[in-house]
């Protein structure tokens, strides 16, 4: 205990001296506050291109801090856990769960639709900020692009076990010749989400990857262990950072932009075809898929900072992701919130102007009925609180800011939840009516997907690269050709 | 699949020739082992006839090489013809229940799997009851007592019946109770017993039984017998209490002639309905059917009664007295003294079982003042020779007992579960030597020194009398599968023993008996005696035209009978009514009737202390709050006489307030798996014989809690908090009036938009075979036999109770219930029940078949929704996405788990080898009866034809009683060739509506909406919801103007 008391503390000393530096050459430049025209300050003054590698590399490689340990062995637990349940659920059945008769889907698919829309800001932030140029988007878009295919992971799973017999269904949901002489049945959404969700994971994961290589060449020149270096020197795929290589890769990274740019909008919009295209009231819905996009994108980027914000403080990297792409977020989040919250009431506007029966029951009950509390935990968290983030203040503080994208992404999970549930749970015949109440085994599969999802997170920050080093000195002042002499 | 597999496995193939038929001539095999296999024992000479003839059956299965002992004659086809997996159907007699219904039992390869009812029986022809179609289900259930045991330890039958004897011989005092339905031969026998033994004595007892009535029947008829009353004759039929469409004997005939006033559809505008009055305490399926039912406390019956006997006299002051002093409905009185005045000789008044003598009395003076039992009349005839015995007095059982007894014989019967009062252990005790002869070691067996093992109705030989004139036969369709005998055998046997009649001793078994008295009693003097007893084996019933007969009215001494009073009401009064699954208890163990929805609370593997609204507000108790999924209600404690039974609350509108309604059969405590401890034992509630009504009863509220599970949870066609002036169009009905000003009015009700398809179906439906089905809510009474049948044919898995709390029964078919009140019924103390089957409805534009991802369910070239079992992934979508929820999954593997499925696994047997049985994680749903359409498809084909209309019969169909239910191609000529198929015709009809046809998913069945038939003063109070009419547009004019049903 006593050596990492010292470490921190050399470590304290470090970052004092730094910040001294820093407030130093601040003074002799002459820096001006910025104001909110000025293009957002995303480094601090004295960052220098190495200073970056250290930063980035050194979690990579030093062992890890005890704390790291401890959150491995929780997030493990319940990755233990997801897979209990897992096996639990295909040995003895769907009915371990809560779903019954008129609510067929339950937990799996709300847990399903929140992973797909996490994994929505990954990709959002790589290709489509990338394609607009959006700089600030170098310090998040590699951890971003990463929990993209983790989120992805984790919602894969649900599909799979939700299935009545899964040992047939991984490959019956696939178009291949089978024995049965039965082909797919293209007329169906799910199978549309078998390939839009397959295909989003596999450009989600190569886009990534090629993302990675360049950093994952610099661990390997900087790796003094001989299987460190043969490792990531096979995972760098012998980059050799030369100008012509340099040229390739950024032209094969600007057509993975341009192919994962469309898949964004259409991932999220194929899964509300699960739902739009129901006769279900409550489901059968034309404002589903702008809707569905919107609200992955705002859950995407909730859990990015949900997450970002304990990874900078563990790993020190304040100065690389900075208040400011915090806020810049937050924007975005405040920007989706507002559509998802005008989604809300033109669901409830169209129910009543309608006048179709079933529709406005189902939209009555939703707000008044048993699953009211679902209903109202939703809008308070997704359009309420959200709003705080008007406030310079929420939004630049992470500590005032932190609860607020947590229960975004509680928000989240409860629409879903109210959009499945309660849509189900009362439709046309009030014979069928019920209730839904999950069991102890929908709950381990919710929380040990966390426990995945998480474990997933902690071997990523541990093994590769949170920021992406390369892209990150790309947009350094002085890196690009500027008509602002050098500062930008 | 592996499902599909196991199923195969258990299809042996029957390759055995006549001899295999004769083998069991030549010895009477004697005991088997629990493994169904042989008995040993047999010589080598038979041994390898026995291989011979079946080795291809020597593994597993019971059915296949176990013929009846004796021969029997199949129904259309001798046994000879029989090929592998060809059902044989074989006419035989329902002797399990409490009335002697003819049956067919459909047989595959040596295994009865389905029971339909017997078509040339008069009294239920084609229909049977829930129960009936259970039969099957309790043959192979497999904790069935299943061999003789003496004082607790095992013996055989040999030993048993010597000890039984000698106990006899050396009794100075024998009893034998019986239960009261005794076929003819029985009653013969047991009069040859109580011969051969002197100062035997024969008791008679039931917990259910008509007596009441019977007794009444006897002193103001003089003679006994019975009144059987035709309701299709009525144009106006008062019940007192009597649930005639539900748990009386004769439900299954009386709903068929109910129905026959309620034609509606087939007759077009100028119909002519019946009109039914119910005065009852609880709610029953003859109330939910009521045009105008009265809610009132059963220790007011006899006033009721009296009241219109004055009113119809011309006294309407004691009429008015009576119904202010019960807070009733003035009008509806008027109305009905008027109704019954103006059909004199075509009404019918009806009292329940449970109504004590006075009542009867009363009600018979009633229809005597109405002319119904003159000659002119056709609504009642006087049947001498009843189905049942009248139970005998249990004060004198009792004080028989008591004194002290050498033998009793208790067979069939269950007295120590079920004794009134309780407390019939002690008396068991005090005989010397108690025999319990019964099909379960239940609670009365057990207790015996002698436990003796029943054969089960299908393995055994009897006779039954239905009524005089109807005479049929119950012959075994499979060998006993356990050491077990058939009662009557066993009193033979002993009386042979006992007796020094040469002339007894010269039969050799029961079915000696059985045939000799068929032929003699039947055909005395003629000569092809054997001839005359196949041809009884094959129709099963000998029907002879003696009615009808009347009776004459003692009107003096029913005077007298009707002026002894009942009991003024107390605080609270307690009826108790048999169960509409379980009966008295005797059905407990059978999974499939513990899960039937009760046909009006839809209440399963539970009794309970049903109350009205009222009553449960001023005992402050609640069901579970269902709204969130919790099923915990509050617990009642009950108490007469000083006995308190616990019972869990049940609120259900429409019982009169401050009467708790419950019912027996539940608190078994030695059945079996299944039905132990299920329940309350209600039977220290009763008192006597048929005090079945307590009017003095303490109640209050327990300390307790518990789950009450109802199959259905929400009642109304409106959800009052949120659906404001929204009424669904679901279950539509309206008034005769309005159907004679608007036959259509149903598709009136409701907003079609223009309905357009973006998909078109790659198959003309216009032309060849395109089944539909037809339910006509007019006739249907919610009686739930279709949900049983349904059940037995399709191999329907148990889930048993936790499951269906859970909401996950599979029942294919179910029956939605409604309520709809009058507004100014604020409390909603009396409801009008809507009763609509709901069912797969073959969408032709079905929403779950373009989400299935994996094309498991589909559409057929023939309108068929089908399933591909085999192909299904279990996503559940298709279920999501069905507007009528009517598709059921297999959460679990419910042929292996818990403590029902215990049952459905054994009952392996039973199941039918032409549907597949579905596994875990799959999907299912109606079929239409798939496999019976093929069936009648391959049948026509081979004939070179096309399939007749109603020669394909799907199961629910064929088991309702009052023809609800129509299919048939609507493609199809009618029966005789010429026309359009009946299901054609109905759906034609303009008062047939498709349920949520806005939908535009062109279900394949319609429903004819139901005409209600209200006396034509009270018709606006009735349905409550007409203000609704319209509601999609906002004039409420809505009939011409705009396009209705006919377009997409």
């Amino acid at each position: 205990m006593s050596d990492s008391v010292l470490v921190e503390e050399s470590e304290k000393e470090r970052q004092d001296a730094r910040k001294e530096e820093i407030a130093t050459r601040r003074e002799r430049m002459g820096a001006k506050e910025a104001t909110c025209l000025d293009p957002p300050q995303l480094f601090e003054e004295g960052e220098t291109l190495r200073s970056i590698d250290e930063a980035v590399f050194k979690p990579v490689e030093s062992f890890p801090k005890f704390k790291w340990y401890v959150m491995f062995a929780i997030s493990s637990a319940c990755m233990g856990l997801f897979f209990f349940c897992f096996a639990y659920t295909i040995v003895e059945g769907i009915g371990v769960w809560g779903n019954n008769n008129p609510v067929g889907w339950g937990w799996a698919i709300v847990n399903f639709v929140f992973w797909i829309g996490i994994g929505h800001a990954g990709t959002l932030i790589s290709a489509i900020l990338f394609l607009m140029r959006q700089k600030w988007r170098t310090a998040i878009c590699r951890f971003a692009e990463a929990m993209t295919i983790f989120a992805v992971i984790c919602a894969l799973q649900f599909p799979l076990i939700h299935t009545g017999r899964p040992w047939l269904a991984w490959y019956w949901l696939i178009p291949a010749p089978n024995q049965n002489n039965i082909w797919v049945n293209f007329r169906s959404p799910l199978l549309w989400d078998v390939f839009a969700v397959s295909t989003y994971f596999m450009i989600s994961l190569m886009f990534w990857y090629s993302g990675l290589i360049p950093d994952l060449a610099s661990l390997r020149d900087r790796a003094k262990n001989g299987w460190r270096k043969l490792i990531y020197g096979i995972l760098s795929l012998g980059w050799s950072g030369s100008n012509r290589a340099w040229r390739h890769y950024e032209k094969g990274y600007l057509l993975f932009a341009g192919l994962a740019t469309p898949l964004v909008l259409s991932v999220h919009s194929v899964v509300s075809f699960d739902f739009a295209t129901a006769v279900i009231p409550g489901w059968h819905t034309t404002i589903f898929p702008p809707y569905f996009v919107a609200g992955a994108v705002f859950s995407g980027f909730a859990m990015v900072s949900t997450v970002i914000i304990i990874l900078r403080h563990q790993f020190n990297l304040q100065h690389l992701i900075r208040d400011v792409h915090l806020e810049l977020m937050n924007k975005v989040i405040i920007v989706t919130s507002l559509i998802v919250g005008y989604a809300y009431s033109m669901e409830l506007f169209i129910a009543w102007y309608s006048g179709a029966m079933y529709e406005r029951y189902v939209f009555m009950n939703r707000v008044m009925g048993p699953f009211a509390w679902a209903y109202w935990s939703m809008v308070i968290c997704n359009v309420v609180i959200p709003q705080l983030l008007w406030i310079k203040k929420f939004r630049t503080s992470v500590l005032l800011m932190y609860p607020i994208v947590l229960l975004v992404n509680v928000g989240m999970w409860f629409e879903r939840f109210v959009i499945i549930s309660t849509s189900l749970h009362r439709d046309f015949l009030p014979s069928s009516w019920d209730y839904f109440k999950p069991t102890w085994v929908d709950v381990g599969l919710f929380v040990g997907s966390m426990g995945l999802f998480f474990t997933l997170t902690l071997l990523f920050v541990r093994f590769l690269p949170s920021i992406a080093t390369s892209e990150m000195k790309a947009v350094m002042p002085g890196a690009q050709p500027t008509h602002h002499g050098g500062k930008h | 699949m592996i499902q599909e597999d196991k199923t195969k496995s258990k299809i042996q193939l029957f390759t055995g020739s006549r001899d295999e038929v004769n083998m069991a001539e030549w010895k009477r095999l004697p005991a088997h082992d629990e493994n169904f296999t042989e008995p040993s024992g047999l010589d080598r000479r038979d041994a390898l006839k026995i291989m011979g003839a079946s080795a291809a059956l020597a593994v597993g299965i019971p059915g296949c090489k176990r013929k009846p002992v004796r021969y029997i004659v199949a129904r259309n086809e001798m046994p000879e013809y029989q090929e592998p997996g060809k059902v044989l159907e074989y006419s035989s007699t329902w002797t399990d229940g409490d009335f002697p219904y003819g049956m067919i039992v459909k047989v595959v390869d040596g295994r009865p799997i389905k029971i339909e009812g017997n078509p040339d029986h008069p009294v239920n022809g084609e229909s049977t009851n829930a129960q009936m179609q259970a039969s099957t289900l309790s043959l192979y259930d497999p904790d069935r007592m299943k061999e003789p045991s003496i004082g607790g330890s095992v013996a055989d039958w040999k030993k048993a019946d010597a000890q039984v004897v000698q106990a006899i011989k050396g009794a100075g005092s024998v009893v034998l109770m019986t239960k009261s339905t005794l076929g003819p031969s029985e009653r013969e026998w047991v009069e040859h017993f109580l011969k051969a033994k002197p100062g035997a004595k024969h008791f008679v007892y039931e917990s259910v039984h008509d007596t009441n009535r019977r007794n009444a029947w006897k002193k103001v008829f003089g003679k006994d017998g019975e009144l059987i009353a035709d309701y299709s004759k009525a144009k106006i039929i008062l019940s007192v209490g009597c649930d005639f469409l539900g748990t009386e004997p004769l439900s299954v005939e009386a709903t068929r002639q109910f129905a026959q006033g309620r034609r509606a559809l087939d007759d077009g505008t100028d119909v002519k309905m019946n009109r039914l009055y119910v005065a009852e305490a609880g709610m029953s399926v003859t109330g939910s059917n009521a045009d105008h039912r009265i809610r009132i406390k059963p220790s007011e019956m006899l006033k009721l009664v009296h009241g219109l006997r004055y009113a119809l006299g011309g006294q309407m002051q004691k009429l008015t007295e009576f119904v202010e002093a019960n807070h009733l409905d003035r009008k509806v009185f008027e109305a009905l003294a008027e109704d019954l005045s103006a059909n004199r000789g075509k009404c019918l008044v009806v009292a329940g079982q449970e109504m004590p003598e006075s009542v009867h009395a009363a009600v018979a003076l009633l229809n005597n003042d109405l002319g119904n039992f003159e000659k002119a009349s056709k609504v009642f005839r006087w049947n001498p020779l009843a189905s049942r015995l009248s139970v005998s007095d249990t004060e004198e059982i009792k004080s028989t007992l008591q004194a002290g007894v050498d033998v009793l014989i208790c067979m069939g019967v269950n007295p120590v579960y079920d004794w009134p009062g309780g407390g019939f252990k002690t008396l068991l005790a005090k005989a010397k030597t108690s025999v319990g002869h019964g099909l379960y070691a239940n609670e009365t067996v057990s207790e015996c020194t002698v436990g003796l093992p029943s054969s089960h109705n299908l393995e055994s030989w009897n006779d039954a009398v239905a009524r005089m004139g109807v005479l049929s036969i119950c012959q075994p369709v499979i060998r006993p599968l356990w050491k077990s005998r058939q009662e009557a055998e066993s009193l033979m046997l002993w009386t042979q023993q006992i007796s020094d009649d040469a002339k007894l001793k010269g039969f050799k078994d029961w079915h000696d008996v059985i045939k000799k008295n068929w032929i003699t009693k039947l055909y005395p003097g003629v000569k092809n005696g054997k001839i005359k007893w196949q041809d009884g084996l094959r129709s099963g019933v000998s029907v002879s035209t003696t009615f009808p007969l009347r009776a004459k009215l003692d009107t003096d001494k029913a005077l007298e009978l009707a002026s002894q009073a009942m009991p003024e009401g107390g605080a609270f009064e307690v009826v108790v009514l048999p169960d509409a699954g379980v009966h008295d208890g005797r059905f407990a163990n059978l999974s499939w009737l513990q899960e039937c929805p009760d046909p009006v609370t839809r209440l399963v593997w539970d009794n309970a202390a049903m109350i009205s609204p009222k009553t449960a507000i001023s005992l402050q108790v609640s069901e579970g709050n269902l709204d969130q999924g919790d099923v915990v209600g509050d617990v009642l404690d009950v108490s007469v006489n000083g006995q308190i039974v616990k019972l869990p609350v049940l609120i259900q509108p429409g019982i009169a307030d401050n009467v708790i309604v419950t019912t027996q059969g539940y608190g078994r405590t030695k059945v079996g798996r299944v039905g132990n401890d299920k329940g309350k034992n209600v039977s220290v509630l009763v008192s006597g014989n048929g005090g079945w009504i307590q009017t003095s009863a303490k109640v209050s509220k327990a300390a307790e809690r518990y789950p009450l599970v109802k199959t259905q949870k929400y009642f109304k066609l409106e959800d009052d908090k949120m659906d404001h002036d929204e009424f669904r169009h679901i279950a539509i009905d309206g008034t005769l009036s309005e159907y004679k000003k608007d036959p259509g009015f149903a598709k009136h009700r409701y907003h079609i938009p223009k309905q357009v398809d973006i998909y078109n179906s790659p198959y003309d439906y216009t032309k060849g075979y395109k089944w539909e089905m037809h339910i006509d809510m007019n006739k249907c009474t919610g009686c739930h036999a279709c949900v049983t049948a349904c059940q037995a044919e399709n191999n329907i898995p148990v889930v048993g109770k936790d499951e269906c709390a859970n909401g996950r029964e599979m029942h294919w078919m179910r029956i939605d219930r409604y309520h709809t009140f009058d507004p100014s019924d604020t409390e909603e103390a009396n409801p009008t029940v809507h009763q609509q089957p709901m069912l797969c409805q073959q969408c032709d534009n079905a929403p779950c078949e373009n989400v299935c991802p994996v094309n498991a369910t589909s559409h057929s070239p023939e309108g068929l929704n089908d399933m591909t079992y085999n192909r299904c992934v279990g996503t559940r979508y298709c279920a999501n996405n069905c507007p009528y929820k009517v598709r059921r999954f297999n959460f679990y593997e419910y042929h292996d788990r818990n403590e029902a499925a215990l049952i459905n696994k054994k009952q392996l047997p039973q199941f039918n080898p032409q549907v597949t049985v579905r596994m875990r994680g799959v999907m299912e749903k109606c079929s239409f009866c798939v496999q019976r359409i093929n069936t009648g498809k391959y049948h026509a084909t081979n004939q070179g034809r096309d399939v007749l209309d109603g020669e394909i019969k799907t199961a629910c169909q064929q088991v309702c009683p009052s023809n609800a239910i129509v299919f048939g191609n609507i493609n199809g000529k009618g029966a005789d060739g010429t026309g359009v198929s009946q299901v054609r015709k109905f759906k034609d009809a303009k008062l047939s509506y498709n349920v949520l046809e806005e939908l535009n998913v062109k279900p394949g069945i319609a429903y004819g909406a139901k005409v209600r038939n209200p006396h034509p003063d009270l018709a606006k109070a009735v349905p409550a919801h007409h203000n609704h009419h319209g509601s999609s547009g906002s004039d409420g004019t809505h009939n011409h103007d705009h396009a209705h049903g006919d377009h997409g």
